[in-house]
């Protein structure tokens, strides 16, 4: 199990406000990693370096042994790192299937698509996720546990080997969030490294066995969930100093 | 799994059967109808005004078409149509009247010009958006109009009279007619053809989200750039066959009004239709031929008749029109 992501000293500055402020971590081949973190500690900011969606102030990324500081996001879905957004987002006037099959016509998706045809590796992806009877919908008509499922989706077709989720049970149901968790785990299965943030601990501290805690930018910990947990500023930023309550 | 060597396979010896079977579907048999219509027409009439509309018409619906592309499917609302109208006539005329070109090599002269000026137009609003990019277009087509009226320039680009006097692509109608039909059939099944392929998939997903486009890995400045010049490459079309069947072009012809007349067609016909594009351009030459009689009011008469099929089909008549006929259409097959 050798290293796919490391992340170094990153640093992201808006301005006067830091909002990332130099993280340095490692993501295993193969590993299921979660990020916690409060409202506001920069989470999403994190995840939109990775993905090259904004430039960082400084540090480096490396991929796969390949340094992916300052690449465009297509460049970096097509070297194998898919994402979900925090906001459902979808092609609102194209079929579910063509939803996906967006992500099929990049670089990346076409050297597995071209095997079995564009359409056909779509309908694979949705069967796998389970939409695959709403495939000639619209997504306006979709709810909202389907949409989670298609964004999912969407980042499946480039083929990715690393997927990061940025909160992907936000607004969800405890059903809808079970069929979720479950199509996770089919993919970690499956052999993609899943990097995913939560600021709600319930499900994701049930699901990985490592995590990283953030609080204002800042990286605190890592460990197991219960580790983490019990961390001291982790509480502390979650609950709020407990002197006068103890 | 079939591989790619039997899909094309299954494709091509397929196609004589999903002919067929498109042909006896209403939309086929509909298209099929309005081809026959307009290659007969001059059976009919061989009335030079007539004709003249109806030529008229069919440059317009290619023009819509292209401008249908880029903004009914694409997202990218160009208010600077005119402008490969424009550069595409002015290529043509000149390589037509001061170098003795035939018409079809001065009129693919003039294709190529508007396909650079769409590369050129598409690099440069990459990163506009909205109302910045109608205003962009805008204003560079308000800046060509200017360039080719001045002055000094007006050795090489023939100031505010532009270029007049060419040659007549023949000498009868009937042929223009046909030639113009022709490419205006080969224009709207090529650009149908781009909507139903991957790449119409990959335009549609830039026009509903473009950060969610980029994330699923597709390189989106390649494509909108790619869009541009497809819709620079027929507007360009309709520009060199507008002037040729005009005989002249003016640095009036980059004014925004004629812009507008693509988006008023291909609005009045039903965005990312394509081919409501034709329906549209029809539609506003008639309109206006009609009213052309009542001189001052006949804009005002136009315009009125405008906001009336905007009110009541938010959507371009291509629609509510297609249904109807539908109805009537099961109606008398006994359905």
């Amino acid at each position: 199990m050798g290293t796919i992501l490391e992340v170094k000293n990153l640093t992201k500055k808006f301005g006067g406000l830091t909002a990332v402020n130099d993280i340095s971590f490692e993501i295993r081949r193969g590993e299921f990693l979660g990020l916690i973190g409060p409202n506001g500690a920069g989470k999403t900011t994190l995840f939109n370096l990775i993905f090259g969606s904004e430039k960082p102030s400084s540090g480096r990324i490396r991929f796969d042994g390949k340094d992916i500081t300052g690449l465009k996001p297509y460049q970096i879905v097509n070297l194998g790192i898919a994402r979900t957004f925090q906001i459902v987002r979808s092609f609102k006037y194209l079929t579910i299937l063509d939803n996906v099959a967006v992500s099929c016509l990049s670089p990346r998706g076409k050297k597995v698509a071209s095997q079995y045809g564009t359409e056909e590796y779509a309908s694979t992806i949705l069967a796998m996720t389970g939409l695959v009877d709403k495939a000639r919908i619209p997504p306006i008509v979709l709810p909202h546990g389907d949409l989670r499922k298609l964004q999912i989706a969407k980042s499946l077709g480039a083929n990715p080997q690393l997927l990061l989720l940025d909160e992907p049970f936000s607004g969800l149901t405890h059903d809808e969030s079970q069929a979720i968790q479950e199509l996770i785990r089919k993919l970690r299965d499956d052999g993609v490294t899943i990097f995913m943030t939560g600021h709600v601990l319930r499900e994701l501290m049930h699901m990985v066995p490592r995590v990283i805690a953030m609080v204002q930018g800042k990286y605190v910990c890592e460990g197991s969930p219960k580790e983490v947990a019990n961390n001291k500023i982790v509480l502390e930023a979650y609950l709020g100093r407990g002197e006068g309550f103890a | 799994m079939p591989n790619k060597t039997q899909r094309f396979r299954e494709k091509v010896l397929g196609f004589p059967n999903y002919f067929k079977y498109w042909i006896r579907s209403f939309k086929g048999s509909l298209t099929i109808l309005c081809i026959i219509g307009l290659l007969s027409f001059p059976l009919l009439t061989t009335n030079s005004y007539f004709l003249g509309l109806f030529i008229l018409a069919m440059i317009y619906s290619i023009y819509a078409a292209s401008w249908d592309l880029l903004a009914g499917f694409t997202g990218k609302v160009s208010f600077g149509h005119a402008i490969f109208l424009g550069i595409a006539g002015y290529v043509t005329a000149e390589l037509l009247k001061f170098y003795n070109f035939h018409w079809l090599s001065a009129l693919f002269f003039g294709v190529l010009a508007a396909v650079f000026i769409g590369l050129g137009l598409g690099y440069m609003t990459l990163r506009l958006k909205g109302p910045y990019l109608a205003l962009g277009t805008l204003v560079i087509g308000i800046i060509c109009q200017s360039v080719f009226a001045l002055n000094p320039l007006k050795p090489i680009l023939h100031g505010d009279e532009g270029i007049s006097g060419l040659p007549a692509l023949s000498s009868s109608t009937v042929v223009i007619y046909y030639i113009v039909l022709i490419f205006m059939i080969i224009t709207f099944i090529v650009l149908i053809r781009i909507t139903k392929l991957n790449i119409g998939t990959l335009f549609k997903s830039i026009r509903d989200d473009e950060t969610g486009s980029e994330a699923a890995g597709i390189n989106i400045t390649k494509y909108k750039i790619i869009a541009f010049m497809i819709s620079g490459l027929f507007a360009g079309l309709a520009g060199g066959l507008f002037a040729m069947f005009n005989r002249s072009i003016s640095p009036l012809i980059f004014q925004p009004l004629y812009s507008f007349y693509a988006i008023i067609m291909a609005a009045l016909g039903g965005l990312a239709t394509i081919s409501g594009s034709a329906l549209g351009a029809f539609l506003f030459v008639f309109l206006t031929a009609i009213f052309v009689d009542f001189a001052e009011i006949s804009l005002l008469i136009f315009s009125i008749i405008l906001i009336i099929i905007i009110r009541f089909t938010s959507g371009g008549v291509l629609k509510p029109a297609i249904e109807r006929l539908k109805d009537i259409w099961d109606i008398l097959l006994g359905r």
